[in-house]
Parts: structure tokens; C-alpha cells; sequence
């Protein structure tokens, strides 16, 4: 007889919901999955910055070029190389996690926890990269640690872990309470210090600031690129396989931050769909003496992490404008959206030009960290 | 090392009563509706964007019914 060995409960942590990031296999993309702009604009809760650069133009894509088991990655590729890099230039990719999601660290009491996080990362640079974690609750702290990319042009998974902090607790509540930054180049003023791979919190300094990286010339070719995916951040000094998620259940988690009534329809700027897909539908009247008014009324599909920035399109992609139903391009100004929660907007808005139509438009909501 | 916007303008809207209700915010040239909340981002980039010399809000008129 064949017998199977069972964990005493208890014993074994980790056991599923184990990733406490969320798109760490890159799949949901709402905003779309080609820019050279900077902050949130492919991939969900990943956002890639630049500051200072003169020439810099880095197209992030997300690709699907991917290490086996995955479907998607991020690239961040080179367009237009930065002539120089200057002494407080830097980049970087990075993620927001709420401070409600993190207080399993138990940070600020004796039974702080170490946390783990594992990537993919492919390049055509090689040698010493770092990722920073930074919190900002009370004094500002960061912790550096290093990763080193052997071999070119090949997925390579790391795995750094990150020491508890037994000093500072990190407030319970849906404010950013971490941020991972995965740093792209930066200038001589940051990363100065010497390495210490074993250096828990301390208090942010530009020298501590990728202690850990030596490689800082990925904006200095349009040849460089480096790419991500299967990020994920446990709980404890372990690194565990890749915890996947359906796609569904990605995109309920990402919508909680950012929500378009096009998903997967179109996106900002693109063709239209057939039938009005992605647009929300309300009409127009008079109210008493009042001039053109559109009652609108639409709700998010998950409660949003704090009330959000609402912007509204009509046919041309002009935002704070909205259109008629079965009118052809015309916009017309929407001076401001009120009734906005986080479950929804709902009131009536002054639209000239409008009365008595079926009115239409595209609905986007941001409620990022 | 906060994500890089670039806010142009910013108006206050308020309701029938005079109260602050929200900003029409050209940012990144895109008009966008920031609700009055602290933990929204788009709002904190705006308190951020008033405190430097010579950003101001322009007030709208307070509607009627």
C-alpha cells in the first residue's frame, strides 16, 4: 500500500495565495501594451519611471517573448539612447503594494518576517542589477539587494530576500505601505555606497539607493533592452514556484486600481468597436430651467482602492467630452464629473448641445498608489 | 522618486452650497476629474503642483440648482 505523508497543520506556511503582488505574469494590460511614456502605461501595477532625461526614449511593451509556463513579460527597450547620463538622472520599473496586504510582515513588533521575492529577468546586459524596497510610513526606508545577470539574451530566474523590520510597523490601511523598485540606470548621484548584502532597513539615502547595481548603460544603446515576468513576493526567507492565476482573477485584482469601461474592447485612442462596445450609455434633458443636463450612472466592477480620477472621452478620444448616440464625431464638454465613489459615479452634469439625445462615452478610472 | 507627471492647469469645481467638490486637472494633456481625497494620487500630485511658486488654481463659479 502506497502511503502519502501529510503536513502536520500548522507546520507548512505559504500554502496558496502565496504572491502577495498582483499581474506578476504580466497578463492584464489595460491601458494598452505599446508606450514610450512613463508611469502606468502597459502592463497593470507596474509602472516604469524616468526622471531628468534629456534624449531617453524606452518603449515598454508588453511582449511575449517568455521563460516556459508563462505567457507574457514586460520589456522595456531602448528607442532613442540618452547621450549622457547625467548625475541625477534615473529609471526604473516599479510596483505599489497596499498597506493593508502587507501586515502579515508583522513589521514593527519582535516577530517581524523576512519576505522573498523571485523574478524573471532577461537581458542582452549582463552583471550586477539591484532591486530597492522603500517605505515611506513614518521615516522614510529602504533595502537593497543585488541580483547579477550571467548570460545574455536568456531567462534567468532570481530570488533576494529582504530582512523583517522589527522597528517600524506599516499602517494598516489602503494607503502605498512598499514600493519594489527594479532600477533601470542611474547617475553618479545615487548607488554610491558600498554593498552590504545583508543590510536590513535603514534610513533612505541616495547613496543606499541601488547600493547593489554596477550596470547603468541599458538607455545608453538603442541594442539594450531588459524584460520581466513571473514576479512574485512571499512571506518568509523562501522562494517558492510561481503561484499562477487565471486571467480573470488578475484583472478583478488589477481593477481595484485602475478601470476602463473599454477593457478589452479598445483602447485610449484606438478604433472604435462595433455596437457601442465600451461606452456608457445615458441620455439628456432639461432639469426646470437648467441648461443641457446628462444623468449619468455607472459602476465599477470592484470597489477602487480609494475614490478615483474619472476621465471621460467622446468619439474623437478627447477627454473631459462626450458624444451623441448614432451622431458621428462630434464632442461635447463635460466641465467636471461629481457623484464619483468607490463603487461607481452617479449625478447630473451640465453638457451643452445635448438635449434630448442619447449621449455617449468612454469611462476610465484611476485609483493607482 | 514619485512617477513624473506634468500638470498644466488645474480648476476647483463646487457644489449648489459653495463647498470644494473636486479639480479638472490637465494632466499629461489629458483633462482629468480629481475627486477631493487624500489617498487618491492624482490629488496628492495636485496639492504637490500648488505648493510650487507660481502654480495656482483657478476657481469656477459656484453652480446654481
Amino acid at each position: 500500500m502506497a502511503l502519502i505523508k501529510v503536513n502536520t497543520r500548522g507546520q507548512s506556511s505559504n500554502l496558496g495565495r502565496r504572491n502577495l503582488l498582483i499581474n506578476g505574469a504580466m497578463q492584464v494590460s489595460q491601458r494598452g501594451t505599446s508606450s514610450t511614456g512613463v508611469g502606468y502605461q502597459t502592463v497593470d501595477r507596474f509602472a516604469v519611471n524616468q526622471s531628468g532625461f534629456d534624449n531617453l526614449v524606452s518603449t515598454k511593451t508588453q511582449d511575449t517573448n517568455v521563460p516556459a509556463g508563462f505567457s507574457k513579460s514586460l520589456k522595456l527597450a531602448t528607442t532613442t539612447a540618452e547621450t549622457a547620463l547625467a548625475a541625477d538622472e534615473y529609471g526604473n520599473m516599479s510596483y505599489a503594494i497596499e498597506a493593508q496586504d502587507l501586515q502579515s510582515l508583522a513589521y514593527g513588533t519582535s516577530s517581524a518576517k523576512s519576505f522573498t521575492l523571485s523574478f524573471y529577468v532577461k537581458s542582452n546586459l549582463t552583471g550586477n542589477f539591484s532591486v530597492t524596497a522603500y517605505k515611506q510610513t513614518g521615516s522614510n526606508k529602504q533595502q537593497d539587494r543585488r541580483y547579477t545577470i550571467n548570460t545574455t539574451n536568456t531567462w534567468e530566474r532570481k530570488t533576494l530576500t529582504f530582512v523583517g523590520d522589527t522597528a517600524q510597523a506599516i499602517v494598516n490601511d489602503n494607503t502605498a505601505g512598499m514600493y519594489l523598485y527594479w532600477h533601470t540606470a542611474f547617475g553618479s548621484n545615487f548607488g554610491t555606497a558600498t554593498y552590504n548584502a545583508s543590510a536590513g532597513w535603514s534610513a533612505y539615502a541616495n547613496a543606499g539607493w541601488g547600493a547593489g547595481q554596477d550596470i547603468n548603460t541599458l538607455y545608453n544603446s538603442t541594442s539594450n533592452y531588459i524584460q520581466f515576468t513571473g514576479i512574485q513576493l512571499e512571506v518568509g526567507d523562501t522562494a517558492t514556484p510561481f503561484e499562477h492565476r487565471s486571467y480573470a482573477e488578475e484583472l478583478s485584482l488589477c481593477s481595484r486600481y485602475y478601470h476602463t469601461s473599454f477593457s478589452g474592447e479598445t483602447t485610449i485612442g484606438g478604433s472604435h468597436p462595433a455596437n457601442y462596445s465600451g461606452k456608457v450609455f445615458s441620455w439628456s434633458d432639461h432639469y426646470g430651467s437648467s441648461p443641457d443636463r446628462v444623468a449619468f450612472n455607472y459602476q465599477w466592477p470592484v470597489q477602487m482602492r480609494d475614490i478615483p480620477t474619472v476621465t471621460m472621452y467622446g468619439n474623437q478620444w478627447t477627454s473631459a467630452r462626450m458624444s451623441k448616440y448614432n451622431a458621428g464625431s462630434a464632442e461635447y464638454t463635460i466641465d467636471y464629473a461629481s457623484g464619483v465613489s468607490r463603487n461607481g459615479l452617479g449625478g447630473y452634469y451640465d453638457v451643452a448641445g445635448v438635449n434630448g439625445d442619447f449621449v455617449v462615452a468612454y469611462v476610465e478610472a484611476l485609483a493607482e498608489l | 522618486m514619485d512617477i513624473n507627471v506634468t500638470i498644466t492647469s488645474v480648476k476647483r469645481f463646487f457644489d449648489f452650497d459653495g463647498n470644494e467638490i473636486g479639480y479638472s486637472a490637465v494632466m499629461d494633456d489629458i483633462t482629468r476629474f480629481v475627486p477631493i481625497a487624500e489617498g487618491n494620487r492624482e490629488y496628492q500630485l495636485i496639492q504637490e503642483w500648488v505648493a510650487q511658486d507660481g502654480n495656482t488654481i483657478v476657481d469656477t463659479d459656484v453652480p446654481t440648482p
